[in-house]
């Protein structure tokens, strides 16, 4: 077996030094479609990292009745916070509250005006996903506990059709992208096939089996297929950290993606799109050169 | 060893190649066809290595029969019928030595040992000192032999052998009529479509007669225009 491997290595080299140009223009073929494939992912990525950001910002402000003791207020703070989606509930006491105001409106001389702190207690609701902030703002509220509740209703509401089209047309196009490479993959390893009709049918005339026929053009794949993905993740590599820094200094407070395990994530994962494609689109044409020929 | 029953074969356009061919070949016979061109010879050997599928009738080698194989088992039939091909069917981009080679690596023959047998072989058809050559850089004469060294590279039972002298000079062809006649001697089934009449006549072995896709005689020790 080990024997067969090395010839039907032997072999994918001299079928590709044969097929020339060829193999060259099938290399760039998939190098293209894996770039627009990886700089798409790159992109769904960075949408998504948006919608996140964006909604970890959100939060729901609830304002609490003035009569409430100490114990009612815990109670209520462990009970909202056991509640699904409920990241995090900080208390931020009335008097805090009223110091945090006048920090913010230093300007204003409020003292003169208002004797007295006019703000309640209140509870800052972060949460972990932002589509459910109207339900729970209409739970609390029937809270008796409660006096208002707050949010900034029609951004989250955006922020969730935004971060829904995102994943939903990302793996759309994801899908479309796939099988777009695949088939151009496949059309152009199909022509380095044809030009080699001939050879596998008098291969099968002599006795050569489907698999020993079938290896040495795999193997081809595979070659293109990693030598393509190859260029791709270089020229991805270096789109994105161009393109990042450009970015990140036209608009700063947009964050893009930068963790380096996503980042190398993606960059592994076209590479092995390249080697799976050139793989299923030698298999796939080699196997049509093999139909012809019983 | 073969054995043909009232086969029949009809092209797409409706025209019947062979009919109501029924033949007998025991193993170690040596049995040539003849006939005129377009009789149904070539149309008769491919039936017997799958490369044509009759339309109704059967063919059994070694009791096996080819109506029911698997597209598995047909490289198994393959590599125990070593053919000489009418037209060659040479590998165009490999050399001399890969083409004769390639039976043998189809069988996962050790490397040393696929070298000592394509050398022999090679000798045997007086191809030795063009080993490297690619087949286009030969002779007619010579891919014939290149030919018919990979047909016998690996001692199969069974050797086809369509127009295998068609062209050689006639001291060539009487060389490779006598390797072929050794063969048989060697337990070999050989057939041979053949339009040399000096060599049937000279090397009497059974003869064949087909006209218009039918076997119309059959003689031991016959001759090429035997009535
Ligand atoms: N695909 C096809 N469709 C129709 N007719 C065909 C087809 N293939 C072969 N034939 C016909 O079948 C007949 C038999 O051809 P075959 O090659 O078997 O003759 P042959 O006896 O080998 O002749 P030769 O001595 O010239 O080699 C020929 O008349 C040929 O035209
Ligand atoms: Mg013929």
């Amino acid at each position: 077996m080990f024997r067969d491997f090395l010839f039907f290595i032997s072999e994918a080299c001299i079928g590709m030094r044969r097929s020339g140009i060829m193999i060259f223009i099938s290399i760039a073929t998939i190098a293209v479609s894996l770039i627009v494939f990886g700089i798409f992912l790159l992109i769904t990525v960075n949408m998504n990292n948006l919608a996140d950001f964006i909604s970890s910002k959100l939060e729901l402000r609830v304002f609490l009745k003035h009569n409430l003791s100490t114990e009612e207020l815990q109670i209520l703070q462990r009970r909202i916070a056991t509640m699904t989606d409920v990241k995090q509930v900080v208390y931020i006491d009335h008097e805090t509250a009223w110091k945090q105001f006048q920090d913010n409106f230093k300007t204003m001389d409020l003292s003169d005006l208002l004797e007295q702190n006019p703000l309640p207690d209140s509870f800052r609701i972060y949460l972990e996903k932002n589509d459910q902030i109207p339900v729970l703002a209409r739970y609390l509220r029937s809270f008796p506990e409660v006096e208002e509740v707050s949010y900034q209703g029609a951004i989250a509401h955006r922020i969730e059709l935004f971060s829904k089209f995102t994943r939903v047309a990302g793996l759309t196009l994801v899908i479309l992208l796939t099988i777009a490479t695949l088939l151009i993959t496949v059309n152009t390893i199909r022509l380095t096939v044809i030009a080699r009709q001939n050879e596998i049918t008098i291969m099968h005339l002599v006795g050569a089996t489907h698999t020993f026929i079938q290896w040495p053009f795999i193997i081809e794949g595979l070659i293109i297929g990693i030598s393509g993905a190859s260029i791709a993740v270089i020229v991805i590599k270096f789109f994105y950290l161009f393109f990042s820094i450009r970015f990140q200094t036209a608009i700063p407070y947009v964050p893009l993606v930068f963790d380096s395990l996503t980042l190398n994530l993606i960059y592994g994962f076209v590479a092995l799109m390249g080697a799976c494609l050139g793989v299923l689109g030698a298999y796939i044409s080699v196997s049509k050169s093999l139909k012809a020929s019983i | 060893m073969i054995r043909i029953k009232n086969l029949k074969k009809v092209h797409a356009n409706g025209f019947i190649a062979l009919d109501e061919i029924n033949l007998h070949v025991e193993k170690d016979e040596f049995v040539y066809l003849v006939g005129p061109s377009g009789a149904g010879k070539s149309t008769l050997l491919n039936m017997l290595f799958r490369a044509d599928i009759p339309t109704t009738g059967e063919i059994y080698i070694n009791n096996f029969s080819l109506n029911n194989i698997t597209i598995r088992q047909i490289p198994l039939l393959r590599r125990s019928i070593g053919v000489i091909f009418q037209d060659y069917k040479l590998l165009p981009r490999r050399t001399v030595y890969e083409n004769v080679a390639f039976a043998l690596r189809v069988l996962h023959v050790e490397r040393a040992h696929i070298k000592r047998q394509v050398t022999q072989v090679l000798e045997l058809v007086g191809l030795q000192q063009k080993m490297n050559h690619l087949p286009s850089q030969l002779s007619g004469g010579e891919q014939q032999r290149i030919c018919i060294a990979r047909a016998i590279v690996n001692n199969p039972p069974i050797l086809l052998a369509d127009e295998p002298t068609g062209s050689l000079d006639p001291d060539t062809s009487w060389e490779i009529m006598q390797l072929l006649s050794k063969i048989n001697s060697r337990q070999t089934t050989v057939i041979v479509a053949t339009h040399n009449k000096a060599i049937v006549d000279d090397i009497r072995k059974r003869v064949v007669g087909m006209e218009k896709g039918r076997i119309v005689r059959d003689r031991q020790l016959g001759m090429y225009d035997d009535v």
